[in-house]
């Protein structure tokens, strides 16, 4: 492997300056503050952006912090699938962070902003870190220090719901990282090693000696990335974590913090696991069970919501599923499916909370049985809900229709029709929820009588561009699609 | 006229009113004039362009291209035959004359800056549907028209209107859900879902039959077969009548393209005939007619009568597509045109009606015909030709069809034919025939002083010209096209029967 110059762990300095350098800037100077963490996550994704060029579809590149060599030392790798996610989340959190700038001085005191933008800062860092990471311990350190911030950006909004939620969120994921943690130690133990490569090549000797270690191992993986991407009955804190937090936060949340343990998930199977364990133990039909009851009751329980924020959260936990189907499937096709579908619902769902928060900011309405005729006042936050909602179902021309359409190739070439018509179940129950609130929006009689607030700009132009985003990802997803294709060889 | 020149015509008959929907959302705030005139110079350019394809066709061409590749191995295609060329034709032109008739139709009417783009982006949405050159840019389109589509029905916003719109909408994703299936495992099958390769499936399989099932529902929900017919005689009479007519006349029979599609380019017709999935078709297409017909009788609501009998007619296709020989072949196509030249004549004298006397009830349409002799006129003619009078078009694809149906030995679907035009004549004679020979209630009384005067008194109070001329045009179309020398849908209706069945050539 080439050296890939400083550019991976820039990424992570650069955001974590800017987190120590907002707060105090933001008592002298407060539209710096915002702008010092708007610059560094800029020149986080441009260096991402260049990472990209260098790596390409197929090389691979590896970083060694502090020039110590692994297996001592911590390992950052650069390849392709790991770029991608990276390019979502340094895109994605840059996307959101224009929005917030809008958005939190109307739900944060005005002195705790500051603070909002460093733990933001670290957040994106964090998960960063998390995507170019090969080492376990490493990897544990960096989701506490990812729950820790994705918590606290949950409680800084100075509500009752907000500390009960972020509670419940900090001891459930405590939980997680507790598991991962004895995961860790137990492969420790059988192999010596932290370092992914090393373990993946180790493991695959040490199984016939240790077997019942390394199936704990597996197990407590399985229960402490569950737990931290709610999938589906270790979801439980997310509902009100993700409704109750400032809708920037909802929208970071759901889009993208739960995506970065999935990924982590699919890294720890395919790069960590041999293939020989796998093949052993049924680690993917487990998996691909429980995304399948996650993708449906997560419908069916957004269905009885009440709360529009409520209720796009849990939407999440069926979206999460599909991710989590796609590794289960444990195909290339699927996985193509999956991986997409990260980038399609980090999109899709953020703009989603974008447009419930820019409804919230302006009337102040949540429930949705009162958005009637809200489609004649808040044309534009209505109309990327619209859009959003068209990838929710997987409507042609947005990017949920692509995500659909790889899972389902996937459920027919491994010839488990079962799973294609739990996709399609879905995709009506999406349909089912997700319609009336359009069609009230725009199409009853009624007319709108809260009072509206102007939205403002920043926030006008993220949604709009969020409407972009979702057709984009349905429309030119070929290039795309084409880069799994050959990331994905690799695997197997 | 060479390819290339082909090519970006359809692209354009295509993207044009998909691009003028914009820009009739902006000039509706300058103008209304002008926005009508937009939408039907549209509607026409449209027209205008599809049949200059005609040369092409006459010459036996077929064009399949690629446009634009979405993901590896499936693309956005474009396929020209003579199948979708008749259709197109025939679409833009009902089109034309809807959009003409709307104008002062819609007059009355609020939210005309949301109707008009809607009324020409489905247009698009349309053409494309028929225009497209592969199953996957063929349920693109097909859901973009559908969801649209819902617009249109719910137009007037009320509750009735918005119960039936979702009704509609949830119909639609079921249908659109079906079609997803279908589309994935013909891709699954053949790794491929163009039109232009001939036979996709030519081998029974179970996974094959789960595909057929998935485009039986997916197209079949469109197209109101039974049992998926709920959400029609709801959804139709709801919209405007220039709407309904469009639902009624083109929209229902993109689901009929649709099998047609499948039948011929999907599932190699050997594998239908052997295997036995065309009797699945046929057992529906039967119930369809018989069930659309009777119930029809029991409406009295004008425009809910008219929609029950539209599922009746596309039974009608159903059959002769289920029957798979040249006769019932020609038949099916000739009745898409057919029905679409009555049932749009039909919906839109019926919007005349309502629109000029608010009469919705055909118990109180005694004496219209005094009234509105043109609309009322052509309202019988079109009628008539549903039940299958000679010389009307009507009678030429019952005729076909039983033939068709002759020809496979299969008498009893010529029962069913009978039976179907025996209970139009029961619901549609009751409409007309009071209109011409009975007094309007509440009349009769005051005139009992003048017998004399009685007899030429016609207090006309007509629908507008420019409704009546939309209306007559359509009126007309069914004696041209009916039984007459020189019947050029008839002789396009046999080159397609024949292009589809001898597999890709005249």
């Amino acid at each position: 492997m080439e050296s890939a110059g400083h550019q991976p762990v820039l990424i992570i300095v650069l955001l974590l300056i800017s987190a120590f350098i907002a707060p105090l800037l933001y008592r002298r100077w407060r539209f710096l503050s915002g702008a010092v963490v708007l610059a560094a996550l800029t020149g986080s994704f441009i260096t991402a952006l260049l990472l990209l060029s260098k790596s390409g579809a197929s090389s691979s590149l590896s970083y060694h912090l502090g020039n110590w060599p692994p297996p001592w030392g911590i390992e950052l790798i650069i390849d392709p699938l790991r770029v991608y996610m990276l390019l979502v989340v340094t895109g994605v959190s840059l996307w959101i962070f224009i929005y917030a700038l809008g958005d939190l001085k109307h739900e944060l005191h005005n002195d705790v902003i500051g603070w909002y933008y460093s733990l933001y800062a670290v957040l994106v860092a964090s998960m960063s870190a998390i995507t170019l990471t090969n080492d376990l311990f490493n990897l544990f350190v960096l989701m506490e220090i990812c729950a820790i911030t994705a918590c606290a950006i949950i409680t800084i909004k100075d509500q009752r719901e907000c500390l009960e939620a972020g509670f419940k969120y900090l001891i459930m994921s405590a939980m997680g990282t507790g598991c991962f943690l004895l995961g860790v130690a137990m492969i420790y133990m059988v192999t010596g090693y932290l370092n992914y490569s090393f373990i993946q090549s180790e493991l695959s000797l040490a199984l016939t000696d240790y077997p019942l270690n390394i199936f704990t191992a597996a197990a407590l993986f399985i229960v402490a990335f569950g737990t931290k991407a709610a999938l589906f009955p270790l979801h439980v804190w997310l509902p009100d974590a993700h409704a109750a937090a400032p809708s920037p936060s909802s929208a970071m949340l759901s889009g993208l913090v739960i995506k970065i343990y999935a990924f982590a998930l699919f890294m720890i199977f395919y790069r960590v696991f041999p293939r020989s364990l796998l093949d052993t133990i049924p680690l993917n039909e487990i998996i691909l069970w429980l995304g399948a009851m996650g993708v449906m009751f997560g419908s069916i329980y957004a269905m009885l919501q009440t709360d529009l924020k409520k209720m796009l959260a849990y939407s999440s936990i069926s979206q999460i599923a599909f991710i989590f189907m796609g590794i289960g499937l444990d195909q290339p096709l699927a996985l193509t499916g999956g991986l997409y579908h990260i980038m399609v619902h980090a999109f899709t769902k953020s703009t989603l909370f974008m447009s419930a928060g820019a409804i919230i900011y302006s009337t102040g309405v949540r429930r949705i049985s009162d958005l009637g005729g809200i489609g004649k006042v808040l044309p534009l936050p209505l109309f990327a809900f619209t859009i959003g909602s068209a990838s929710m179902i997987g409507l042609p021309g947005t990017g949920g229709l692509i995500s659909k359409w790889y899972l389902a190739l996937g459920t027919l070439e491994t010839g488990r029709i079962l799973f294609l018509l739990v996709i399609l179940a879905s995709s009506l129950l999406n349909a089912i929820y997700y319609m009336p609130i359009v069609i009230n929006a725009f199409m009853s009689g009624e007319e709108f009588k809260e009072k509206v607030k102007i939205v403002p700009l920043s926030m006008q132009v993220t949604l709009a561009a969020g409407m972009i985003l979702v057709v984009i990802s349905g429309i030119f997803s070929r290039q795309v699609i084409i880069f799994f294709e050959q990331a994905l060889t690799s695997l197997y | 006229m060479d390819k290339a020149t082909v090519i970006i015509m359809m692209v354009v008959i295509v993207t044009l009113p998909i691009i003028m929907t914009p820009v009739l959302m902006y000039v509706c705030r300058f103008s209304d004039r002008l926005r009508n005139g937009l939408a039907v110079l549209t509607a026409a350019t449209t027209f205008i362009l599809t049949l200059m394809l005609y040369p092409f066709i006459r010459d036996g061409g077929v064009i399949q291209q690629s446009i634009f590749e979405i993901l590896p191995d499936l693309e956005i295609s474009i396929h020209l035959d003579i199948l979708s060329f008749s259709l197109a034709a025939l679409s833009s032109f009902v089109w034309l004359l809807c959009a003409i008739y709307s104008i002062d139709y819609m007059a009355k009417e609020h939210a005309c800056s949301r109707y008009y783009p809607v009324l020409i982006f489905t247009l698009g949405a349309c053409q494309g549907i028929f225009f497209a050159g592969d199953l996957f840019s063929l349920f693109v389109f097909f859901e973009l028209m559908s969801i649209i589509a819902y617009i249109l029905i719910i137009h007037e916003q009320t509750e009735e209107a918005l119960k039936a719109g979702y009704k509609y909408l949830v119909m639609t994703i079921i249908g659109g859900l079906a079609l997803f299936f279908g589309v994935i495992i013909i891709f699954e099958i053949g790794g491929t879902v163009s039109l232009g390769v001939g036979v996709i499936v030519s081998e029974s399989s179970m996974l094959g039959l789960v595909a057929f099932i998935c485009f039986l529902i997916g197209f079949g929900m469109k197209a109101g077969m039974f049992p998926l017919h709920v959400w029609l005689p709801d959804a139709h009479p709801v919209a405007p009548s220039p709407a309904s007519a469009l639902l009624s006349g083109i929209m229902l029979k993109t689901g009929a393209y649709g099998l047609f599609r499948v039948f011929f380019h999907v599932f190699s017709v050997d594998l239908l005939r052997s295997s036995g999935w065309n009797v699945i078709l046929a057992v529906l297409a039967v119930i369809t007619i018989l069930l659309g017909s009777a119930v029809a009788l029991t409406q009295s609501d004008i425009k809910r009568r008219l929609a029950y009998s539209s599922i009746s007619q596309l039974g009608y296709i159903l059959l002769g597509l289920s029957i798979l020989n040249f006769n019932a072949i020609t038949g099916a196509t000739f009745h898409i045109f057919s029905h679409a030249f009555m049932k749009s004549t039909l919906f839109l004298a019926a919007g005349a009606i309502i629109w000029k006397t608010g009469i919705r009830n055909v118990n109180e349409m005694k004496g219209l015909g005094r009234l509105m002799p043109v609309t009322m006129g052509c309202f019988s003619l079109a009628a008539l030709a549903m039940i299958g009078i000679p010389p009307l078009n009507g009678f030429l694809s019952k005729w076909t069809l039983a033939l068709g149906a002759l020809d496979a030995g299969l008498p009893g679907y010529v029962l069913v034919l009978l039976i179907s035009s025996l209970l139009n004549a029961l619901y549609y004679l009751p409409i007309i025939i009071p209109a011409f020979f009975e007094h309007p209630e509440g009349e009769e009384n005051s005139h009992e002083g003048d017998d004399e005067k009685h007899e030429v008194q016609f207090k006309i109070k007509e629908a507008t010209p420019l409704m009546l001329s939309a209306i007559a045009i359509l009126a007309l179309c069914t004696i041209i096209f009916g039984l007459t020398p020189n019947n050029i849908v008839f002789s396009l209706s046999r080159l397609t029967a024949q292009y589809l069945l001898g597999g890709g050539s005249f």
